[in-house]
């Protein structure tokens, strides 16, 4: 009797017609594909994407030059270079990023004391030549002053957790 | 010894010790912040409190000596709950500061707080502020910072001699300030930066420009003084970020004078040249090293073969590598000329035969420390060797009676005795009376001491010091600079010399430079070989001036102002047909003189080797890399011997030079023994007679250039001082500047009233830009006021 | 007569099919396989090496980059061999955050493997299902790290932050391919928190794994491609030291999680599935069970973490950095702050091996200290390298085409095999 019903369902595909019917199913269901980049997937608060530099709300950079991101950065793409300013306060008179040897790990957000350098959640970046993909502390500060609103709200909507 | 336990482990001590010395050397760390090895117990952080068994409460390591029988317990719960507690403590008023504290992440305060503090603090209240001095160009203070263990204050007071820094106010109010304030006048003040234990105290140069965890040290020695203190030089890429003792016990204990550690800032500066230049039809042209070394080679070739061997000479400067100056005299000798000097301080070469294989100090370094009785003559240690005059005061603080024959009442930083300060053509006559005060005791004056003796007036001072000399059991005679400088050397060294035999003292040099005990042994003098073997003298530093000769080659001096006598070496310069300068600063007037300009490395960039005055060689390896086409000496020298055509000249490192120079130096033995040569009495000077002596910051190009150096009130652009007797006598005394004129050149200085100087003199130094014009610091000078 | 020779094949190291970089020299007969060679080494980035010059946090983010598809449970393996040798315990909310997590690893890497090896033996619409699920994990990999793939969220000592109360949502503005209400529904499970997400996705999950069954399982395809193919003997197995799937689907009941357990897994249910016959078929029915079984581990910690709030990070600031606020009030915060930054944690001196049963088999991290902040060395025991050195034996007699799926059987990722 059971070898009569293997014949059977092996002889009428019902295996297959099973599984076409799980794909037909699906022919009709909702769409779920997200058409980038006219549409754009939800991003989470903690994203860790392209580095800004931050400044205080009267326009004073944040970055003091301890360089605890640069000794924290596992992948050794931060340089920075301090000297003391006209003001005697300590600053960066260089800050690069390398972007082509950065992880993305967002340890260096973690080690920033002034919450100067983060990661923002943006991910469209590119660049046509190498040197484009050096973030240098103009580059930075510019990103930062663009997205600023946008920085504060995530970093403020997970205050709590860190 | 008692036998005490610490941890449950039997620990042997001496008697009297420390328990936290006990453990030191136990090897059983106990956290501290106020104590140091080297200062006096202050017990004031309690960081290092222990628990001590039947004792109710802890008990501060540092100030609890040890007893027989017992027991200790580092890190007991007690003992760990005190050592939290008070880490607590020391944490409520310190800011949070270490993002941007230069001492962060070498901090004490921050290790000790991961490895004996809490993680978390009871306190939330506001935090104490302070306001920090301005000490000086040197030193960065954020008193804000200070935990008040006083190291600094007990550092000046008890080692630097300095009673500039205090601790005034108690309680919440005390603070670190200076009693008057004002730029820290010692010598030695950078050492206050390590040892404070946290960043209220850290380098001003430094400031802000790096962290500890990106510097690569490397070790190297101090070419300023002939003590040769040992260097870590901190590198961070090709730059040398700065500069900190390495503790030597022998030489420079765990300090390092100011000057030491400063210098490096002129690694970088503007005058360096960093590609080789020749001068053609009068212009200045870059060229490469190859063009440069044949011009060079040419050059000096041409002048042997027009005017002979004898009409090349070189001067060398101090601090040249020991490498340096033995290539260097084989070059020159190779060329046919014993031409080649690097006393260029010097005026009186009288006695240059009598001399021993090199200027020995007659006794190792750490023997100052227990002198009992010292001579010092025409020396102003305290600036011209500052860890040596570091030694002398830790004598005198064990009780030694130091004396001083000194054309200046130099502000030592220890107390004299007894003293003679008289003019610098005096000097002479009071070295006889004290050793005619030594004979009236005993003993027998050599041939041709009667004759000196006869006339001088033996005083009661001289008896004083005669005898002080005589009656200790440990005791020395010092030359110093001012001797090495004085236009009767010869005459000085010999009675010093007599005066330490008669009265049973070391006589010892203090050598000038960083490396004259090398140059000696290097044959860098026109009568000596490698190795102290004598050989035809030929022209002595002056001479050659003098002498005007047709070709120089001048290796790291620039002898307008390293030469004693500036004008005269700029004048013969400038006359010769071919000057190649072997040099790392060019200056104006350098290319107005020079012909070929070869760029050479500075101390932290080459290897070499130091012989510092107690005949000590020490070796260096390069720190970093010199900048732009800039080559080490020894390099420079081997490509000049060989395209001279001269044998020998083919090393690999510097290493083979000096184990080349060492065989020749075997037979060596550190000696400081004049052959006695009775001294020519000078005739009596008549007129103003100058003291002319090499400022502590003004001593070599480096220093020179060193812009945190010359902003510290021991630098000086030259200032002419007399007391007011003879500023009277001169008809200057209300003037604000006065015209100097000596020896055919003249300057216009301003005019201090000084009492430290004696009758009859006026103080200019040298090595300065401003009194490069004077002429021959022995002929007599004339004053008159300017406008 | 002309000399017959073996016809040598060069497979990868650009093939589709060879998961990353796979170089195989194949000499083959026909159309048989006589030998199969794998080169390996095209992706060493010397990790080990990497590791010894730098501080133990900062070896973190390089764990992610071994088996690039269940980076959390690499990370785990590096944390637990960390934490031995300091001899912490792990706040218990964090160890059901990392079980959970290590579940939702797991099914995120069987995902992948069960989407490309059915593309590789010629089932197309496994990979698009597959990756529609990996999608959902893969919010919730970002939601709680702020990184999809490289996460970097376990931390000796505990999870970097604790799991977040919202999550992340679509903008609901209607566009060319979607109108209001449909982006309103798929924000309809985001409407909580990820442990909202979590558990609605734990909901969904059993029917998917149903209709991946139903596409596959009985598939007459698919049987004729993985019925024994690759047939590796249990006593094989443990010779050539297989470990996970590739062990448990020869027969062998072996799974740490249930021998040597780590975290909270005895105080969880679950089951070990193992298959009868080590060939291809039964590994995959092996893991498709361990689907369900994932699946119900994640539901069982969503419940207890639920229930139970709590620190997620060891309450000692010797190891772990303090809480951002209390870094810039408290100056025993800072100083901790500034030197676990910039020196790391030091470990006493010693060794220590911690080994956590990856989605692939055993991950083992060895660690030497010699009480520094760096490891003396690091050793890294991918399960991966293993597989791959079995590989000659289960491919030798077969077809050429089934290499393709022995390789898809083996689930390789180049990451962790040439670290």
């Amino acid at each position: 009797m059971k070898t009569v019903m293997r014949f059977f369902k092996s002889l009428f595909l019902l295996e297959l017609l099973q599984g076409m019917r799980v794909t037909g199913r699906y022919m009709f269901e909702r769409k779920i594909t997200v058409q980038y980049p006219e549409e754009r997937a939800p991003l989470s608060p903690r994203f860790r994407g392209l580095h800004a530099q931050r400044r205080f709300p009267n326009g004073e950079e944040r970055c003091i030059a301890c360089k605890l991101c640069e000794v924290v950065c596992p992948a050794l793409a931060i340089t920075i270079e301090s000297a003391q300013r006209e003001d005697g306060s300590r600053r960066t008179t260089r800050y690069d990023i390398d972007l082509t040897k950065c992880i993305f790990c967002g340890f260096c957000e973690e080690a920033c004391p002034v919450d100067a350098i983060v990661e923002t959640n943006i991910y469209e970046y590119h660049g046509e030549q190498r040197g484009d993909l050096l973030m240098t502390k103009d580059k930075l500060l510019a990103v930062g002053d663009k997205y600023e609103q946008q920085i504060a709200a995530d970093r403020a909507a997970d205050a709590p957790y860190r | 010894m008692v036998t005490i336990e610490i941890n449950g482990k039997p620990v042997q001590a001496r008697p009297g010790a420390m328990l936290i010395e006990a453990a030191d050397e136990a090897g059983i760390t106990i956290p501290r912040f106020c104590y140091h090895k080297k200062l006096s117990v202050a017990a004031s952080c309690r960081m290092c409190l222990v628990e001590v068994e039947k004792v109710a409460k802890p008990l501060p390591a540092c100030a609890t000596p040890v007893t027989e029988g017992m027991k200790v317990w580092t890190r007991s719960p007690k003992a760990i709950s005190a050592q939290r507690n008070v880490m607590e403590f020391l944490l409520i008023n310190h800011p949070l500061d270490c993002p941007i504290c230069d001492q962060g992440g070498e901090c004490d305060l921050q290790e000790m707080a991961m490895g004996y503090g809490k993680d978390v603090s009871h306190f939330s209240e506001g935090k104490r502020v302070v306001v920090s001095p301005d000490i000086g160009p040197l030193v960065a203070t954020d008193m804000t910072r200070c935990i008040h263990c006083t190291r600094c204050v007990r550092f000046s007071d008890e080692i630097a001699g300095v009673t500039e820094l205090g601790a005034p106010g108690r309680g919440e109010h005390m603070h670190i300030g200076t009693y008057v304030e004002k730029s820290l006048s010692s010598e030695v003040i950078g050492n206050v930066i390590d040892l404070c234990p946290v960043g209220a105290l850290t380098s001003k140069p430094y400031r802000y420009s790096a962290r500890p965890w990106e510097l690569t040290s490397h070790s190297s020695v101090s070419p300023h003084d002939c003590v040769g203190a040992n260097l870590t030089v901190d590198v961070r890429g090709r730059q040398v970020m700065r500069v900190r003792p390495r503790e030597n016990e022998e030489v420079n204990e765990v300090w390092l004078a100011d000057r030491d550690r400063y210098s490096y800032l002129a690694l970088s500066h503007a005058e360096r040249i960093t590609a080789p230049q020749v001068k053609r039809d009068g212009a200045w042209q870059t060229v490469d090293w190859n063009t440069a070394l044949t011009a060079a080679a040419h050059g000096l070739r041409g002048v042997v073969e027009k005017h002979g061997a004898q009409q090349i000479g070189a001067l060398a400067g101090y601090g040249a590598t020991t490498e340096e100056f033995y290539l260097l005299q084989k070059f020159m000798r190779g060329l046919g000329s014993d031409n080649i000097d690097h006393r260029l301080h010097q005026i009186d070469f009288s006695t240059q035969g009598a001399m021993p294989a090199f200027p020995w100090l007659g006794q190792a370094l750490a023997d100052l420390d227990n002198l009992d009785a010292a001579l010092l003559v025409g020396s102003n240690v305290r600036k011209e060797q500052p860890l040596v005059a570091l030694r002398l005061r830790k004598a005198a603080r064990g009780g030694a009676r130091l004396m001083a024959v000194n054309p200046i009442d130099y502000e030592l930083n220890f107390p004299l005795t007894a003293r003679r300060i008289v003019a610098p053509t005096a000097m002479v006559s009071e070295l006889i009376a004290i050793a005619q005060a030594l004979l009236e005791s005993g003993g027998e004056a050599p041939a041709g001491f009667a004759a000196l003796a006869a006339g001088v007036a033996v005083l009661d001072e001289h008896r004083a010091i005669a005898r002080h000399l005589k009656d200790a059991p440990q005791s020395t005679v010092l030359v110093g600079n001012g001797v090495a400088q004085h236009a009767q050397q010869g005459a000085l060294q010999m009675l010093a010399a007599l005066v330490a035999r008669l009265s049973g003292s070391r006589f010892g040099f203090l050598s000038e430079g960083g490396n004259s005990a090398g140059a000696w042994l290097a044959g860098a003098v026109p009568h000596r070989r490698a190795g102290g073997a004598a050989g035809a003298a030929g022209l002595d530093a002056r001479g050659m001036l003098t002498a005007k000769l047709n070709g120089y080659v001048v290796l790291h001096a620039e002898p307008e102002l390293d030469c004693i006598d500036g004008a005269a070496a700029r004048a013969a310069l400038q006359q010769a047909e071919c000057v190649v300068a072997l040099t790392p600063y060019v200056t104006d007037t350098m290319r107005d003189y020079a012909d070929v300009l070869l760029p050479l490395a500075l101390f932290a960039e080459t290897s070499g080797t130091l012989v510092n005055a107690e005949g000590r060689w020490q070796s260096f390896t390069g720190c970093t890399t010199a900048p732009g086409e800039t080559r080490p000496g020894w390099k420079v020298l081997r490509v000049l011997g060989n395209l001279c055509n001269l044998d020998g000249f083919d090393y690999e490192a510097s290493d083979e030079v000096r184990r080349e120079l060492e065989a020749a130096c075997s037979a060596v033995l550190p000696s400081s023994k004049l052959e006695w040569q009775a001294p020519v009495p000078a005739a009596a000077g008549s007129g103003l007679c100058r003291i002319a002596d090499y400022p502590i910051y003004a001593v070599d190009g480096m220093v020179r250039r060193s812009a945190a150096l010359q902003q510290t009130p021991d630098a000086t652009s030259g200032v002419a001082r007399l007391n007011a007797a003879t500023a009277a006598q001169y008809g200057v005394a209300g003037a604000a500047k006065v015209q100097v004129v000596q020896g055919g050149g003249g300057c216009v200085l301003p005019l201090a009233l000084d009492e430290r100087v004696p009758d009859g003199c006026v103080y200019v130094p040298a090595g300065l830009a401003a009194t490069a014009a004077l002429g021959a610091v022995d002929a007599v000078v004339e004053l008159k006021a300017a406008e | 007569m002309a000399e017959i020779r073996n016809f040598t094949l060069n497979f990868g190291p650009q093939h589709p099919a060879a998961h990353g970089v796979l170089r195989l020299i194949l000499e083959m007969d026909g159309e048989v396989i006589q030998r199969a060679d794998p080169h390996i080494g095209l992706l060493h980035r010397a990790t080990e090496k990497l590791a010894e010059q730098r501080h133990y946090v900062q070896n973190l983010p390089y764990m992610d980059r071994l088996d690039y598809v269940s980076m959390m449970s690499n990370e785990h393996a590096y944390c637990l061999a960390v934490e031995k040798m300091l001899g912490i315990e792990v706040p218990e909310r964090a160890q059901y955050i990392r079980v959970m997590f290590d579940e939702i690893t797991r099914i995120l890497n069987h995902l992948l493997w069960i989407g490309s090896h059915a593309l590789d033996v010629g089932a197309m619409a496994m990979f698009l299902y597959a990756f529609r699920e990996r999608e959902d994990l893969m919010d919730c990999y970002e939601a709680v790290s702020g990184a999809r793939l490289h996460a970097a969220y376990y931390r000796p000592g505990g999870v970097y932050r604790d799991l977040p109360e919202r999550m992340p949502q679509y903008a609901t503005r209607a566009t060319k391919w979607h109108s209001e209400a449909s982006l309103k529904a798929s924000n309809q499970n985001r409407q909580g928190s990820l442990l909202d997400f979590i558990e609605d996705f734990a909901n969904r999950f059993p029917g998917y794994v149903d209709e991946y069954e139903t596409l596959l399982t009985d598939n007459r395809i698919w049987k004729q491609r993985t019925v024994g193919i690759g047939v590796v003997s249990p006593e094989r197995a443990l010779q050539m030291g297989f470990t996970g799937p590739m062990l448990r689907g020869s027969g062998v009941a072996w799974d740490l999680r249930k021998k040597q357990p780590y975290e909270v897994y005895d105080k969880l249910a679950f089951d070990i599935p193992v298959g009868s016959n080590g060939d291809s078929y039964d590994r995959y029915l092996v893991r498709i069970e361990e689907f369900r079984q994932s699946n119900r581990i994640i539901k069982q910690c969503v419940d207890w973490l639920r229930r139970n709030p709590g620190p997620v990070m060891v309450d000692d600031h010797k190891v772990a950095p303090p809480p951002r606020a209390e870094m810039k009030q408290d100056m025993e915060a800072l100083i901790h702050h500034f030197k676990l930054v910039s020196e790391g944690i030091s470990l006493p001196a010693g060794e220590a091996y911690a080994a956590v049963e990856h989605p692939k088999g055993e991950f083992g991290i060895y660690l030497v200290s010699d009480g520094a902040n760096k490891p003396y060395r690091m050793k890294i025991r991918a399960p991966g390298f293993a597989h791959l050195s079995g590989f000659d034996e289960m491919v030798r007699g077969h077809m050429l085409a089934d290499v393709v799926t022995v390789i898809g059987t083996q689930d390789i990722v180049f990451g962790e095999i040439d670290r």
